[in-house]
């Protein structure tokens, strides 16, 4: 695997059962992802870009195939492995937002960094510090059923990078959003990405996130049938 | 974190959790009152048995207990003595009284009956056991009484006698040879209890030695202890007597009974406490359960930034704890004030109680809870809320990330 190149994927399969057969939702999938890329994986529902996002997120194991990260067999990696793998090298923006209910913004946003063992007062700085670069200066200790449908993807755009995660993974990010806050939550990233260096993997058929991507990844029944880079 | 995290889950749910910590706190209350009740009685009748006759422990000659004779007597020597100090020195020993007793014939209005002629010096006797206060009809003995006694209220209806009237009582002595004497009732004694209301006849002690040729010698040596004291006098006096013709029993070795009942009673309340405690498990398990089910999305989450199920699993049992402790804590509020309320009270049960008090059961029951049965009862409410968060432990430690975040 070369120097700029952050991830490794070869021949990822994963089967589902239905009845007496087997879908599958992967067919031997290869891809590639440079260190800052800005790339959207898009295709119909059930193309598997989700799943492939899963996988590439260690949320679930491939029927067959090889996986690399930063140069590690991350599919070598023990349950408590990955999940250390994943707290220090990748976030997560999910399409519900999934934002902790009881915590407030600065406190989700702090959270990642708690589990990172990182002291009270630096990981509420750095909580401020990346509320304030979503655009949610004075809302930090609101909790999420105060925050608007937008804002709180913005909260977990925050939490996503405050760990500064070499991947940051994000499914459908701007699937629950209106249009506008769609546009502006993509920039946002694509700013983000531009700006921090890091990486995007977002799985997405809205063509407002195609358009803010680098490169488009498109999935068809299991498989990439294109690539097509702006 | 872990605590944090787990502190607001439960506000989250705030009236579930309450009504959680209700039921627990209820379950607790309801056994420390129970036991407060079943411990007011049982130590009440331990007690009277003790303090109205019988002491905490006796001491007698090998084998008197179960062949009581006059020629096995014993006599206030200086193993004896000694023994006895040691324990009066460590403050172990409230009171002593030394008695003679044996088995004599009395003779009433035309009527005898066979009763047990105990001899007791009135002095001692005040300071060791409450039977003074028993007598209900004249008086109880006193210093200097000379050939008085004392008759239980049935023994004296037997034979026919009033106060003042003469009872004759024929015995043998210390030799064999009969001896016999004429007493004046001067008390009646109604305890409630068959053995002292029937059977029981009491005299001055050095009237009933001088009758018998028993001068200087008895046939026990009864002893007022407190109740944590009990076992290490008992081990002492044994140790110190340990080459010597003596015996020294506790109240229940020489009435087993009684400790067999409470024993089972108690038995029974474990059992009682067994169902409770899984009725309080089972309602944290309930709560702890749903409220995990609820955030199994969330759970996911956490498994995705990186949390490991170790911290999910610890988040899980400490809600349980929480719910549990605050549970243990207003129940012990409220079951301590149940039992020392009733405590100074009394629950009057005197109308349903006419039958067992000659059990030694005062109609008037003070409720008392024995430490090891509080902390035992709290003990287990509290491990009984730890152990209800195993299934949601389980569950959550099964989870896995991906079906997780998609739960529905």
């Amino acid at each position: 695997m070369s120097e700029d190149m952050l991830l490794q994927a070869t021949g990822l399969c994963k089967y589902y059962h239905s009845g007496d057969s087997d879908i599958a939702a992967l067919d031997h999938v290869d891809f590639q992802l440079k260190k800052g890329a800005f790339t959207v994986l898009s295709g119909r529902s059930g193309s598997g870009k989700t799943t492939l996002l899963n996988m590439i997120g260690l949320l679930d194991n491939p029927d067959a195939g090889s996986l690399h990260i930063a140069g590690e067999d991350v599919l070598a990696l023990a349950t408590s492995a990955r999940a250390n793998f994943r707290l220090q090298r990748i976030g997560f923006v999910f399409q519900a937002y999934n934002l902790i209910r009881v915590l407030s913004a600065r406190e989700n946003v702090a959270y990642v960094l708690q589990l990172r063992g990182m002291p009270k007062k630096e990981r509420l700085n750095i909580a401020d510090r990346w509320l304030s670069e979503v655009g949610l200066d004075g809302l930090e200790n609101r909790r999420p059923d105060q925050l608007s449908g937008g804002q709180q993807q913005r909260v977990a755009v925050a939490r996503a990078l405050a760990c500064e995660p070499a991947l940051v993974l994000a499914d459908e990010p701007t699937a629950n959003l209106d249009s506008q806050h769609g546009e502006s939550l993509m920039h946002l990233m694509r700013d983000l990405n531009e700006r921090c260096k890091m990486t995007f993997l977002i799985a997405s058929h809205d063509p407002v996130a195609m358009a803010a991507a680098l490169q488009c990844v498109y999935m068809q029944d299991g498989q990439i049938v294109s690539r097509d880079t702006v | 974190m872990v605590l944090s995290l787990a502190w607001r889950n439960i506000i989250r749910q705030w009236h579930r959790s309450m009504l959680t910590i209700a039921a627990v706190a209820a379950g607790l209350a309801a056994l420390i009152f129970l036991w407060g009740f079943n411990d007011g009685v049982h130590n009440t009748m331990m007690r009277n048995l003790q303090e109205v006759i019988v002491g905490s422990v006796q001491i007698h000659h090998n084998d008197f207990f179960k062949k009581p004779s006059l020629s096995r007597d014993i006599q206030q020597n200086n193993v004896l003595k000694v023994a006895l100090k040691k324990a009066e020195d460590a403050s172990q020993i409230k009171a002593v009284s030394w008695r003679l007793d044996t088995f004599a014939l009395a003779v009433g209005d035309d009527v005898s009956e066979g009763l047990v002629l105990l001899g007791m010096n009135a002095r001692a006797e005040e300071k060791t056991t409450r039977i003074a206060g028993k007598v209900d009809q004249g008086r109880f003995l006193q210093a200097g009484d000379g050939a008085v006694c004392v008759l239980g209220a049935t023994a004296a209806r037997n034979l026919g006698v009033t106060l003042g009237d003469d009872v004759i009582f024929l015995t043998q002595d210390r030799f064999g040879a009969l001896a016999a004497d004429k007493f004046q009732l001067i008390g009646i004694i109604s305890s409630g209890e068959m053995g002292i209301d029937r059977g029981l006849a009491i005299v001055p002690l050095n009237v009933l030695q001088r009758m018998l040729e028993m001068d200087g010698r008895y046939t026990r040596v009864v002893l007022q202890i407190e109740p944590e004291n009990l076992e290490a006098v008992t081990t002492s006096l044994r140790t110190s007597l340990a080459d010597q013709d003596y015996e020294v029993l506790r109240w229940y070795d020489m009435y087993p009974m009684m400790k067999q009942w409470v024993d089972l009673e108690n038995a029974f309340y474990y059992i009682f406490l067994a169902v409770v405690l899984l009725i309080v498990a089972a309602g944290i398990m309930n709560t702890v359960l749903m409220s995990m089910l609820e955030r199994v999305r969330e759970f996911g989450v956490m498994m995705a930034l990186g949390c490991s199920r170790r911290i999910l699993a610890s988040m899980v049992v400490v809600e349980s704890v929480i719910l549990g402790g605050l549970g243990v804590l207003l129940g012990l509020a409220v079951g301590l004030a149940l039992v020392t309320w009733f405590h100074s009270i009394g629950i009057d049960l005197s109308a349903e109680m006419d039958t067992v008090a000659r059990f030694y059961v005062d109609p008037i029951v003070y409720t008392e809870i024995d430490s090891d049965h509080l902390w035992q009862t709290a003990g287990s409410v509290m491990a009984a809320a730890i152990i209800a968060a195993f299934v949601p432990v389980w569950r959550v430690t099964r989870l896995q990330p991906v079906e997780a975040i998609h739960h529905v």
